[in-house]
C-alpha cells in the first residue's frame, strides 16, 4: 500500500478552553477524492491549518505525503497545491504576478496563460487582482493551487462565491486532477456538489469525525433510503440534539461497518 | 529590477526571491514610498556656512544625512509596521506561507524585498542631492558619497527589519502601529534624554548638554539608537567628527567660540586620549545589531505560532 496522502493521529487544537479540534483520526489514500464535511465551527478549517502549518497542534500529529507539516514545510509545500478559505489576494497584483509568484517559487516551469485559461480567466490576466470580484479571486486562487502538477490538492471550501459555471469548472478540475493521478481533499458545504465529486466522505462535528465512507456504505449503516443524498447523512449524524459528550463514546459510522475503537 | 534579474536561472537564487522580489514591487508601486524620497530631497538641502566651513563641498553628501533622518525613519515604519499582521488580518498571508518556504524564509523575504523597495527611491533622491549639490558647491568625493549611501541603505534596512519584526509578532495591526510609534518616540524622537537619563541614574552624575563628560559610558549609551549609530557612521565618512548629532549641528558645535546642545567626543575629551571603545566603526556595529536582533527574535516567535 502506497503512503496515505493525509494521515492523521490524535490531532488535536485548543484555543484556550475552546477545543477546535479533538483528537482527530484521519487517513486520506493516495488518489482518491475526499470530500470533508461539517456544520460551521466543526473544526474543518482549523484541521485544513494545521495540515498546511498555518497553526501547530495543541496534541496529536498529521502527515501530509508522508511528510511533517512543520519540519519538512519546504519539500511539502513542492508538491502541495492549496486553495486557502478566507483569504486576500494582493490588491495591487495582476492576476499573472500572483501565479509568478507561485510558479517561480516552487520552480515549475508552468505557463501562467495557460493556467488562467484553464480556470477562465485569460481576459483579466493583468488586471490587478484588487478589481476581481469574489468569483474571479477565487477561480486565481484555484489557478495558484493547480501550479506545478501537485500530488496533493487541499481545497478548503472551493464553491465559496462561484456562479454555476465556476462550481462546475471546480468539478471539471478535480476530475482532471485526479486523472493525472492527484489527491484531492476538500471541504465543502455544498452538499450537493459533494456528492457528484467525491469517493469518500467524512463528517466532523464538534471537532471529531462522527462518520466516514462512500455515500453508499453511509446509506446502509444509517437504514437511509436508497436514494438518500449527503445532505441526508449529514443531518443525520450533525443534528444537534446529539450531544458531542454522548457521540465522542460512541463508535464511528463507517462505510464498512462500525470501527471499533471510534473518535475519540 | 526584475528583467535583468530575470535571464538569471531562478536555481542560482534563494528560495525566497520571487516573494521578496513581490514585495520590493508593492513598496515600488506605493505613492508614499515616492513621496518619502521627495521629503529626502527638500528637508535634506541644508546648505549652512557653518557646514561649508566644516566640509567644503562634501557638505552635499552632508545633506543625504540630514534628509535621511528628517522624516524616513517614521516614514518607513509607517509604511512597513503591517507588512505581515496585515496579511494575517486579511487573510492575504495564506498564500505566502502556503508557498515551498520555511517562515524565517518569509520574513527574509519581506526584510531584503521591502528593504530593495525602499533603497531605490531613496537612493534616486540621494543621488539628485548629490548633483545639485556638486553644481552648486563643486566636486566632493564620489567614495565618501558612495559610503554615504551604503549607510544609509544599512540604516533603511534597520528600519524595514525593526517593522517586519514588530509586525510578525503582534496580533493586530492596531498593537503594530502602536509598537512602532513607541520605537520612534524612544529611539528617535528622545533617545538622547532617556541615554542621557540612563547615565545619570547610573553615575548618579547630571550632565549638562552643553558641556558633557569626557565619559566613554555617556557616548557609548548615545549611540546605541539606530538613528544616532547612522549619523556617527555617516559623519565619520564625512570627516565631519565623532559624534551622533547631524553634521549641521556638529559644525557649530566644532567652530571655534560657538556653544551649542549636542554631544561631540572631540569637544568633551578635547585634550584627553579617546577610549577605542568611541571609534565610529561602533555605529556599523551598532546598526547591524538592530538588524539582525529583533528580527531572530521575532523569527523565534513568528516560526511556532499559530498564524490562521
Amino acid at each position: 500500500m502506497t503512503t496515505p496522502a493525509i494521515d492523521t493521529d490524535g490531532l488535536t487544537k485548543r484555543y484556550g478552553s475552546t477545543v477546535a479540534l479533538d483528537g482527530l483520526d484521519l487517513t486520506v489514500e493516495s488518489g482518491e477524492v475526499y470530500g470533508f464535511l461539517g456544520p460551521n465551527g466543526a473544526g474543518k478549517s482549523t484541521t485544513i491549518n494545521l495540515l498546511l502549518n498555518y497553526v501547530r497542534p495543541t496534541d496529536g500529529s498529521a502527515t501530509v505525503l508522508g511528510l511533517d507539516p512543520w519540519d519538512d514545510v519546504v519539500a511539502l509545500h513542492d508538491r502541495v497545491g492549496i486553495l486557502p478559505d478566507r483569504y486576500d489576494t494582493y490588491d495591487g497584483l495582476s492576476a499573472r504576478r500572483h501565479l509568478r509568484l507561485v510558479i517561480d517559487t516552487k520552480r515549475s516551469d508552468d505557463d501562467p496563460e495557460a493556467l488562467l485559461t484553464r480556470v477562465g480567466l485569460t481576459d483579466a490576466a493583468d488586471r490587478p487582482a484588487g478589481e476581481f470580484s469574489q468569483g474571479m479571486e477565487q477561480r486565481l486562487a484555484l489557478a495558484m493551487a493547480l501550479v506545478g502538477d501537485p500530488d496533493l490538492l487541499i481545497l478548503d471550501e472551493p464553491f465559496t462565491g462561484l456562479d454555476p459555471h465556476g462550481v462546475a469548472l471546480v468539478r471539471d478540475v478535480v476530475a482532471e486532477e485526479t486523472d493525472r493521478g492527484a489527491t484531492v481533499f476538500f471541504s465543502s458545504h455544498v452538499l450537493g456538489q459533494v456528492e457528484l465529486v467525491c469517493d469518500r466522505l467524512g463528517i466532523l462535528h464538534h471537532g471529531s469525525l462522527v462518520g466516514e465512507g462512500t455515500l453508499d456504505g453511509f446509506r446502509d449503516r444509517l437504514d437511509l433510503a436508497t436514494d438518500a443524498t449527503v445532505e441526508d447523512v449529514f443531518v443525520e449524524l450533525t443534528e444537534d440534539g446529539v450531544r458531542p459528550e454522548a457521540e465522542r463514546d460512541e463508535p464511528v459510522a463507517t462505510a464498512e461497518g462500525v470501527s471499533e475503537g471510534g473518535a475519540r | 529590477m526584475s528583467r535583468s534579474l530575470a535571464a538569471l536561472p531562478l536555481s542560482s537564487l534563494p528560495r525566497w526571491f520571487p516573494l521578496a522580489r513581490k514585495e520590493a514591487r508593492t513598496v515600488l508601486t506605493s505613492k508614499g514610498t515616492w513621496l518619502l524620497a521627495v521629503f529626502v530631497f527638500v528637508f535634506g538641502w541644508r546648505p549652512t556656512y557653518s557646514g561649508w566651513e566644516l566640509l567644503g563641498p562634501s557638505m552635499s553628501a552632508g545633506f543625504v544625512q540630514v534628509g535621511v533622518t528628517t522624516l524616513v525613519p517614521l516614514g518607513v515604519l509607517v509604511l512597513s509596521y503591517g507588512s505581515v499582521v496585515g496579511e494575517r488580518t486579511s487573510g492575504s498571508l495564506k498564500f505566502a506561507l502556503g508557498l515551498p518556504l520555511t517562515r524565517t524564509d518569509v520574513l527574509v523575504a519581506k526584510t531584503v524585498g521591502r528593504t530593495a523597495g525602499f533603497v531605490l527611491p531613496v537612493t534616486v533622491a540621494t543621488v539628485l542631492l548629490g548633483v545639485v549639490g556638486a553644481f552648486r558647491y563643486g566636486l566632493f568625493s564620489p567614495l565618501a558619497f558612495l559610503g554615504v549611501l551604503l549607510a544609509t541603505s544599512l540604516y533603511l534596512a534597520v528600519l524595514v527589519a525593526i517593522a517586519t519584526a514588530v509586525s510578525a509578532v503582534t496580533t493586530s495591526t492596531v498593537r503594530a502601529s502602536g509598537a512602532v510609534v513607541g520605537y520612534f518616540l524612544a529611539f528617535v524622537l528622545l533617545w538622547s534624554q532617556l541615554a542621557v537619563a540612563a547615565y545619570s541614574s547610573l553615575t548618579g552624575r547630571a550632565v549638562n548638554p552643553y558641556d558633557p563628560p569626557a565619559d566613554a559610558l555617556l557616548f557609548g549609551l548615545l549611540r546605541l539608537s539606530p538613528d544616532r549609530a547612522y549619523r556617527t557612521v555617516t559623519n565619520w565618512i564625512l570627516g565631519a567628527g565623532n559624534a551622533g548629532e547631524s553634521f549641521t549641528i556638529l559644525a557649530i558645535k566644532l567652530a571655534p567660540g560657538q556653544s551649542v546642545n549636542g554631544y561631540a567626543v572631540e569637544t568633551a575629551f578635547a585634550g584627553a586620549s579617546v577610549p577605542l571603545s568611541l571609534h565610529e566603526v561602533g555605529g556599523v556595529v551598532v546598526l547591524l545589531a538592530w538588524l539582525v536582533v529583533p528580527l531572530w527574535l521575532a523569527r523565534y516567535r513568528f516560526e511556532r505560532g499559530d498564524l490562521a
